[in-house]
């Protein structure tokens, strides 16, 4: 019962750091966007 | 960051959440699983502690050397390092409710963390306060090099000095280590994690901060000739009024 519980608690905590993860990387391939085309 | 580095950084923590849920055991004399957040919440205030230590060694590199950049770093090391100090201690005050009943507690250790906390976003307001560009670089490097003596001070020695309901260290007061050795190894690895992540976003802010000094150095000589040009409407508006002045 409490191995199922912290399931889900660790399926939440890795849903959470893959979205910030995923922004992280959107910001990065912007900057360098960016960083390419206008230097 | 490389492609192939960020997606071996997206599995490291991955696999620290999954081993401090499923693999780590509970720790003793702890309510219910309240002690694994022991892997988020202190490698927050480490990163927090790293955060700030870079600022100030970066502040010195620029009493030094003088160059922009290093003060761009100290800033975006103060800005993320207070990120990490407050979700330190929200995750703190989550785990106080559980053992001790209330949010706030004004142990040691929660004090001396808002006071770290007070401290650095008070470097944030010195540095808005203060418009001249070098001005505000060499004021706020001193601020931050004084950091570099009073964190430690905070963080390490004065939660030390009286009673503390908070639990020992990981290396505790006895200068050695009782913690359950898979405990141990998903800390550090969550610590090291949560450090490259560190870097990794004070990379991408400092790199953001050049961006908009280029846009702002690449703006400058337009709006200057636009100022001109602007300032020759006026003189021959003033010069207009004069010829009416004259002929009335």
């Amino acid at each position: 019962m409490l191995e199922g519980n912290l399931g889900w608690v660790v399926g939440v905590n890795v849903v959470i750091w893959t979205g910030l993860f995923a922004y992280l990387l959107y910001i990065n391939r912007r900057i360098r966007d960016t960083e390419n085309t206008d230097g | 960051m490389k492609s192939a580095l960020a997606g071996c950084l997206w599995l490291w923590i991955t696999l620290v959440i999954v081993g401090a849920f499923l693999y780590a055991p509970s720790a003793e004399g702890f309510i219910g699983e309240s002690s694994r957040i022991l892997f988020f919440h202190v490698p927050m205030a480490w990163v927090s502690f790293i955060a700030f230590m870079h600022a100030g060694v970066a502040s010195i590199l620029y009493l030094s050397k003088r160059h922009p950049r290093f003060d761009n770093s100290a800033a975006a090391a103060v800005e993320i390092g207070l990120v990490f100090c407050i979700l330190a201690t929200v995750t703190g005050s989550m785990w106080a409710k559980t053992m001790w009943g209330a949010f706030w507690n004004w142990d040691p250790r929660q004090t001396t963390i808002v006071m770290t906390l007070v401290f650095y976003a008070a470097y944030l307001a010195l540095r808005g306060a203060v418009q001249d560009p070098e001005r505000r670089a060499t004021l706020s490097a001193a601020y931050a090099i004084l950091g570099l003596v009073i964190t430690p001070f905070f963080i390490f020695v004065l939660p030390r000095i009286g009673f503390t309901l908070h639990p020992d260290p990981v290396v505790n007061t006895e200068g050695t280590l009782k913690m359950e050795s898979r405990m141990f190894q998903v800390l550090i690895a969550s610590g090291l994690g949560f450090t490259v992540l560190y870097f990794w976003m004070h990379n991408l802010r400092c790199r953001v901060q050049a961006l908009q000094e280029r846009d702002e150095a690449e703006l400058e000589p337009e709006l200057g000739s636009m100022g001109s040009s602007m300032g020759n409407r006026h003189r021959s508006s003033d010069r207009s009024d004069e010829v009416v002045e004259a002929r009335s």
